[in-house]
C-alpha cells in the first residue's frame, strides 16, 4: 500500500473516531454522574435523527442548524424523562439492573414512536456538504465527516472545560466520585442529576442528528452505535471524558486497519473481542492506567 | 407435645415444597392427551423452553448476582450443537447432552477471563462475546454462514415428543434450581451477590463457584437451545445469537421475580404468552405495550410477579389481623 | 411459636398462590389453542415483518397481497365448485416483525389455530426458511412472495412454492447481462471485476451466480477480488480501499438499502470509478434517490420485477396499487406477491375444493396467463420454485430509469461504459 493510501486510510480512521465520540459523549455523562448505563441512548439518537430530518425537509433548516437545536429541545426532554422515570428508582453508586431496564423499555417504548410516527422505510438527508471533500494533495476528507469530527472535539472540550471552570462542573464532579460526600459538601444532587441527565440526553440528540448528516437511519437506528458506544466507554474508562476520546480513536483505528488483515466480514467480532480483552487486561479502561500513572509518579 | 410438632414442620414443609410442583408436571404431562390443539401444544413447548433457560440464567444472574447479557451464546451454541449431531444421526437425547456440554464447556471458557470483573463490566463483556460469536457463525461456511443450517427431519413430525422432552428438561431445571436454593451452595451465590468479599472472607470461593454455577447455567440454557432447535428444524445466526435473545432472557426472571425459585417460571410463561397474543393482537403497538410493561414493573414492582404476590399477601394478612402476635 | 407459625403460614400462603398462579398460566395458554373456521370463507395467512429490519419490502409485499384479495372479493370472491358458490377471501395477517423464531410459530399458529387454506409468507431467505418446515409438517400450502434461495426448495418438501426465481439465477443474469454488453462492443474484454458482498444469503448466492457465469464462459471477465461485509457498516473506507488496490473495471455489490447508501456515498467521495457499477437489486429505490441524488446514475440492479415492464397488466397493477396503497409500488416488492395470490387463487378454483392437498396439487400446475412477472407467465417450477427471467434495470439521469435487458422487454438502452464526470 502506498503512502497516500495509508493516510488517506488513517484520516477515515481518525474521523471515523470523531463520529463514535460525538455518539459516545451522552452516554458517558449519564454513566459518570448517575452511574446509569442509558441504554435508551439509542432511542435518543434515533429521535435526534428524525428531529433534524423534519428540521431539513419540512422548514428547510441547515441540518447543521438543526443539531444545534437539537441541544435546547432534548434537553428539555432528558430532563423531563428524569422527572417522570429515571428518579422513582434508587439511586446507588453502582449501575443498577433496574436502571439498565427501565431505559431498555423506554428504548422500545421510542423505538415504536418511531415507527407509528414515520413508517419503516429508511430516511435520509441529503444537502450539497453531503458529497463535498476537501482535499490537501492525495488525502481526502469529506467534508460531513470533519464537521462531525470538529463537533465531537468541541463537545468533549467544552465538557472537560466545564468541568474543570465552573462550579456545575465541580458538582458534577463530586458526584461522580462519591454522591454522599458529595451531598455533604453541598451538592445538591437531585438537581444535579437531573440536569446531568438532560445533558446526556441533549447530546444524543444531537449526535443523532450529526449522524442522520452521514447514514440513512429508520426507527431501530441506534442500535449498532449502542454496542459501540460501550465498547468505546469501556475502553476510555467508564468516567472521563478524555477517555471517550481515545476509546474511539481505538476502536476507529482498529476496525478500519483490520479490513487489511481480515476478511471484512469479521470486522465486528473484532471490536468485540477487543471490547473483552479490554475488559480483561484493563478493567478501569486506558484512563485508568492513566490515572494509575499519576498517581504513582 | 412441642417436640413433635417442630418434628413435623420440615417434613410438611418439604411435602408442601415438593407435592404441587410434581403435581402440575404430571397435570402438564397429561395435556397433550386432552386434545388441545396443536397451537396449544406449541406455546406450552415454547413456554417450557423459555423456563428452562430462563431458570438457568437465574440462577447465575438472580441467585448468584452475575447478570449477564449474553446468554444468546449458550443458547444458540446448544442449538447449533444439537442441529449438527441430530443431521449427523445422533439420536435426539444425546444430542441435547452434546448441547449441554457444549454450553458448559463454552461458559468455562468465557468465564475464566470475564468473572474477574464486576458489575456493569461483566454484563458488557458478555455482550462482546455474544456478538463477536454471532458474526463468527454468519462467516462460518461449514455451519451454513448467512444461510443458517437446516435439520433433515426423519420421519414424521411428532409434536408430543417435542412437548415431552421440554416438559422433562423444564422439570429438571426448576429442580436443580429448587436444590441449589435449599442447599449449601445456594446460600454461597446469595453471599456472593450480596457482597463478594465479605463472602470470600467468611471461605466461600468466588471465582470458583462463579464458574460452577456459570456452567449449570450455560448447560441449561444450551439444552434450552437444542430442544428448540429440534422443533424448529433451522437454525440462523441472527436468530440463535441474536442479542433480543439474550434480552429476552434476562427479562423473564425480572418479570416473575429476580432470584425466587418460580419467579423465572412465571415470568417465562408470561412473556411467552405475552408476547404470543401481543404480536397476533397488535402488530403496530407490540414494542411501545412491551417497553411499557417493563418500565411499569421497574417503577412499580421490582420483585416482578411474586413480588406483587408476596405484597398481596401481605396486605392481607395485616388487613385480617392472621399471623399478628402481640 | 406462634412466630414460627406465622412465618410459616405466610410462606406456605405465598407457595400456594404461587402455584396457583403458574398453574393458571399454564392452563390459560393451553386453553388459547381454539380458533376456528366458519366454513364460509376462505381463510389464507399472511406473514410478513412490518416491524424490524426488513420492515419496508414486508410493508409492499403484504400491501400486494392485499389488493389481489381485495380485486379477488370485489368480483365476488372464489368460485369453489364443491360449496356451490363463491366464497370471499379473509386475510389472517401477522407481523413477524423480521424474526425467525415469531415467523415461523406464527405461521404454525396460522396452519393449527387458525385453520387457513394456505399461508402466504416469508420475506427473505431467513424468514423464508424458518418458514418452509411448517407446510410439509401440517400439510398446507405455503407459498413465499419474498425468499428467492433455491436451497428452500431443493428438499423433498412438496408443500413448498415460491414466485421468485433463484438469487442465484439473479447473479447468473447480471453476468449475461454484461456479457451481451462485451458482445455489442460496448465493454471490452477480459475486464476485471470486484465484488463486495453482503454477508446474507442473498449476497452470497448472487456472488456464487455471477461466479458460475464467468467460469462458464471464459475470456469476458475475471474476478479479482470478492470479499463480504457485516451489514450496518459504519464506514467502508477499508473496503472500498481494497476495492481500488485490486484495480477492477467493474464493481458490483450486493447490499441493503442503508449500506448502499453509506457505500455509495464513500465511494463518491473517494473520487473513485468504474466501468459499470450495481448494488444488486437496490437500483431505481425512491430511497436511494433521495439519499443519493445524481450518485445513483448509471448504476444498474438485477431485479425481479419492474413497474417500467411493457405490459398492460403491469400498468393497470401500478394504477391499481397506487390508488390501494396511496403510493408507487417500489422496487419489486408488491408484485410476487401480487401474483402469489392470484395463483392460489386459480389454484382453489381448479381444484375446486378447500381440501389443502388438492389445492397443493392444483398448485403444482397453475398457469398464470396474465402475470405481471417478466415473460408474463407464472409457473411454478418442479421444486415449487418459478423460473422466471429477470430484467436489469439502469438508472438514467434526471430521475428515470430504463429496463435494458433482456431486449424484449427494454425499455432503452443500456449505457456502458459509464460516463466519467
Amino acid at each position: 500500500m502506498n503512502t497516500a493510501d495509508f493516510l488517506n486510510l488513517l484520516v477515515a480512521a481518525v474521523l471515523l473516531a470523531g463520529v463514535y465520540a460525538a455518539m459516545s459523549v451522552g452516554m458517558t455523562i449519564i454513566y459518570g454522574v448517575l452511574k446509569i448505563v442509558n441504554l435508551a441512548h439509542a432511542g435518543f439518537l434515533m429521535l435526534g435523527a428524525y428531529f433534524v430530518y423534519e428540521l431539513y425537509t419540512r422548514a428547510n433548516i441547515d441540518p447543521l442548524l438543526g443539531v444545534i437545536l437539537a441541544f435546547p429541545v432534548f434537553f428539555l426532554i432528558g430532563v423531563a424523562v428524569y422527572w417522570l422515570l429515571v428518579r422513582r428508582i434508587p439511586r446507588s453508586d453502582q449501575p443498577t439492573l433496574s436502571s439498565l431496564l427501565l431505559l431498555f423499555g423506554l428504548w422500545l417504548v421510542l423505538q415504536n414512536l418511531g415507527y407509528l410516527i414515520w413508517g419503516n422505510g429508511d430516511h435520509a438527508i441529503l444537502t450539497p456538504r453531503t458529497f463535498s471533500t476537501f482535499q490537501i494533495g492525495p488525502i481526502i476528507f469529506p467534508t460531513v465527516r470533519l464537521v462531525v469530527f470538529g463537533a465531537a472535539v468541541a463537545s468533549l472540550a467544552c465538557l472537560e472545560f466545564a468541568l474543570h471552570r465552573t462550579w456545575f462542573g465541580r458538582a458534577i464532579r463530586a458526584l461522580m466520585q462519591n454522591s454522599d460526600a458529595g451531598r455533604i459538601a453541598g451538592v445538591h444532587v437531585d438537581r444535579t442529576a437531573q440536569v446531568a441527565f438532560g445533558i446526556g440526553i441533549a447530546f444524543a440528540g444531537a449526535a443523532g442528528g450529526l449522524l442522520a448528516m452521514m447514514y440513512s437511519f429508520t426507527p431501530d437506528f441506534g442500535g449498532s452505535f449502542l454496542l459501540r458506544a460501550f465498547v468505546i466507554i469501556v475502553l476510555g474508562g467508564l468516567e472521563s471524558f478524555a477517555g471517550v476520546a481515545v476509546g474511539a480513536l481505538i476502536l476507529a483505528l482498529v476496525e478500519t486497519f483490520s479490513i487489511l488483515l481480515i476478511p471484512s466480514g469479521y470486522q465486528p467480532a473484532i471490536s468485540f473481542s477487543l471490547l473483552v480483552l479490554a475488559l480483561v487486561i484493563l478493567p478501569d479502561g486506558v484512563a485508568g492506567l492513566w490515572k494509575k500513572r499519576q498517581r504513582l509518579a | 407435645m412441642k417436640q413433635d410438632a417442630r418434628r413435623n414442620a420440615p417434613s410438611l414443609s418439604r411435602f408442601v415444597t415438593i407435592a404441587p410442583p410434581l403435581f402440575l408436571v404430571v397435570i402438564l404431562a397429561l395435556v397433550p392427551l386432552a386434545h388441545p390443539g396443536p397451537n396449544a401444544i406449541r406455546l406450552l413447548f415454547i413456554s417450557l423452553v423459555w423456563i428452562t433457560a430462563s431458570v438457568g440464567w437465574n440462577i447465575l444472574g438472580g441467585v448468584a448476582g452475575q447478570v449477564s447479557f449474553g446468554f444468546a451464546v449458550f443458547y444458540g451454541l446448544g442449538a447449533y450443537a444439537t442441529a449438527i449431531s441430530l443431521n449427523a444421526g445422533l439420536d435426539r437425547l444425546p444430542s441435547l447432552a452434546l448441547a449441554a456440554l457444549v454450553g458448559a464447556t463454552t461458559s468455562l471458557l468465557v468465564g475464566l477471563p470475564t468473572f474477574r470483573l464486576r458489575g456493569p463490566y461483566f454484563a458488557i463483556a458478555t455482550i462482546g462475546v455474544s456478538e463477536a460469536v454471532r458474526v463468527v457463525m454468519t462467516n462460518l461456511a461449514v455451519t451454513g454462514g448467512a444461510s443458517g443450517y437446516r435439520i433433515t427431519e426423519k420421519g414424521a413430525f411428532n409434536q408430543r415428543l417435542h412437548f415431552y422432552v421440554a416438559l422433562g428438561l423444564a422439570a429438571g431445571a426448576v429442580a436443580i434450581s429448587m436444590l441449589i436454593r435449599h442447599s449449601k451452595l445456594g446460600l454461597a451465590l446469595i453471599s456472593i451477590r450480596e457482597d463478594e468479599d465479605a463472602a470470600s472472607d467468611l471461605g466461600v470461593n468466588p471465582y470458583a463457584t462463579k464458574l460452577l454455577t456459570h456452567a449449570l447455567a450455560a448447560a441449561l440454557t444450551a439444552a434450552a437451545g437444542g430442544v428448540y432447535a429440534g422443533y424448529s428444524a433451522f437454525v440462523h445466526p441472527n436468530g440463535v445469537f441474536g442479542f433480543d435473545i439474550s434480552v429476552a432472557i434476562l427479562l423473564m426472571p425480572i418479570i416473575g421475580g429476580i432470584g425466587t425459585v418460580w419467579g423465572p417460571v412465571i415470568g417465562a410463561v408470561v412473556y411467552g404468552l405475552v408476547q404470543e397474543e401481543l404480536i397476533a393482537s397488535f402488530p403496530q403497538f407490540h414494542l411501545f405495550l412491551y417497553g411499557a410493561l417493563l418500565i411499569l414493573i421497574i417503577l412499580f414492582e421490582p420483585g416482578g410477579v411474586l413480588g406483587l404476590i408476596n405484597q398481596l399477601i401481605r396486605f392481607v394478612k395485616a388487613r385480617t389481623g392472621v399471623g399478628a402476635h402481640t | 411459636m406462634t412466630h414460627l407459625s406465622s412465618k410459616r403460614s405466610f410462606r406456605l400462603c405465598a407457595r400456594s398462590l404461587n402455584f396457583l398462579l403458574v398453574a393458571i398460566c399454564f392452563f390459560t395458554i393451553a386453553g388459547c389453542g381454539k380458533g376456528g373456521n366458519s366454513g364460509n370463507e376462505i381463510r389464507v395467512g399472511v406473514v410478513m415483518p412490518i416491524t424490524g429490519r426488513e420492515a419496508k419490502p414486508g410493508q409492499y409485499q403484504r400491501e400486494g397481497i392485499e389488493l389481489a384479495i381485495k380485486q379477488i372479493n370485489d368480483a365476488g370472491g372464489i368460485m369453489v365448485k364443491e360449496k356451490g358458490k363463491k366464497l370471499r377471501v379473509k386475510e389472517v395477517f401477522y407481523d413477524d416483525a423480521s424474526d425467525q423464531a415469531k415467523s415461523a410459530g406464527l405461521v404454525e399458529r396460522a396452519m393449527t389455530t387458525d385453520e387457513v387454506t394456505a399461508v402466504i409468507g416469508g420475506y427473505s431467505t431467513a424468514l423464508g426458511e424458518a418458514e418452509s418446515v411448517m407446510p410439509d409438517r401440517y400439510q398446507t400450502p405455503w407459498i413465499t412472495p419474498g425468499a428467492a434461495a433455491a436451497h428452500i426448495f431443493s428438499r423433498d418438501y412438496t408443500y413448498t412454492f415460491g414466485t421468485l426465481s433463484s438469487t442465484d439465477l439473479l447473479g447468473y443474469t447480471t453476468g449475461e447481462f454484461l456479457g451481451s454488453l462485451t458482445d455489442a462492443g460496448k465493454l471490452k474484454k477480459d475486464l476485471a471485476v470486484a465484488l463486495a458482498l453482503e454477508n446474507t444469503d442473498h449476497g452470497v448466492e448472487y456472488g456464487e451466480g455471477i461466479q458460475r457465469w464467468i467460469q462458464e464462459h471464459p475470456g469476458y471477465f475475471r474476478v479479482v477480488f470478492s470479499e463480504k461485509f457485516d451489514l450496518g457498516g459504519t464506514d467502508f473506507s477499508g473496503l472500498l480501499q481494497k476495492v481500488k488496490a485490486s484495480k477492477a473495471d467493474i464493481f458490483l455489490a450486493d447490499a441493503h438499502l442503508q449500506d448502499y447508501i453509506t457505500m455509495e456515498r464513500q465511494y463518491i467521495q473517494s473520487g473513485m470509478y468504474h466501468q459499470m457499477i450495481s448494488y444488486g437489486a437496490r437500483g431505481p429505490d425512491q430511497d436511494a434517490r433521495k439519499a443519493l441524488g445524481d450518485a445513483t446514475n448509471y448504476i444498474f440492479a438485477g431485479l425481479w420485477w419492474s413497474k417500467k415492464l411493457p405490459y398492460p397488466q403491469v400498468k393497470k397493477f401500478d394504477a391499481d396499487y397506487q390508488a390501494f396503497a396511496g403510493h408507487e409500488p417500489d422496487s419489486y416488492y408488491p408484485a410476487p406477491a401480487y401474483d402469489a395470490m392470484r395463483a392460489l387463487a386459480m389454484a382453489i378454483e381448479q381444484a375446486g375444493t378447500l381440501n389443502k392437498t388438492a389445492i397443493r396439487d392444483a398448485l403444482k400446475n397453475v398457469e398464470l396467463k396474465d402475470s405481471l412477472m417478466p415473460g408474463q407467465v407464472l409457473r411454478f417450477g418442479k421444486m415449487g420454485q418459478v423460473e422466471l427471467p429477470f430484467v436489469i434495470v439502469q438508472n438514467k439521469p434526471d430521475d428515470k430509469s430504463d429496463i435494458v435487458y433482456p431486449k424484449d422487454a427494454a425499455t432503452g438502452e443500456a449505457v456502458a461504459p459509464k460516463p466519467r464526470k
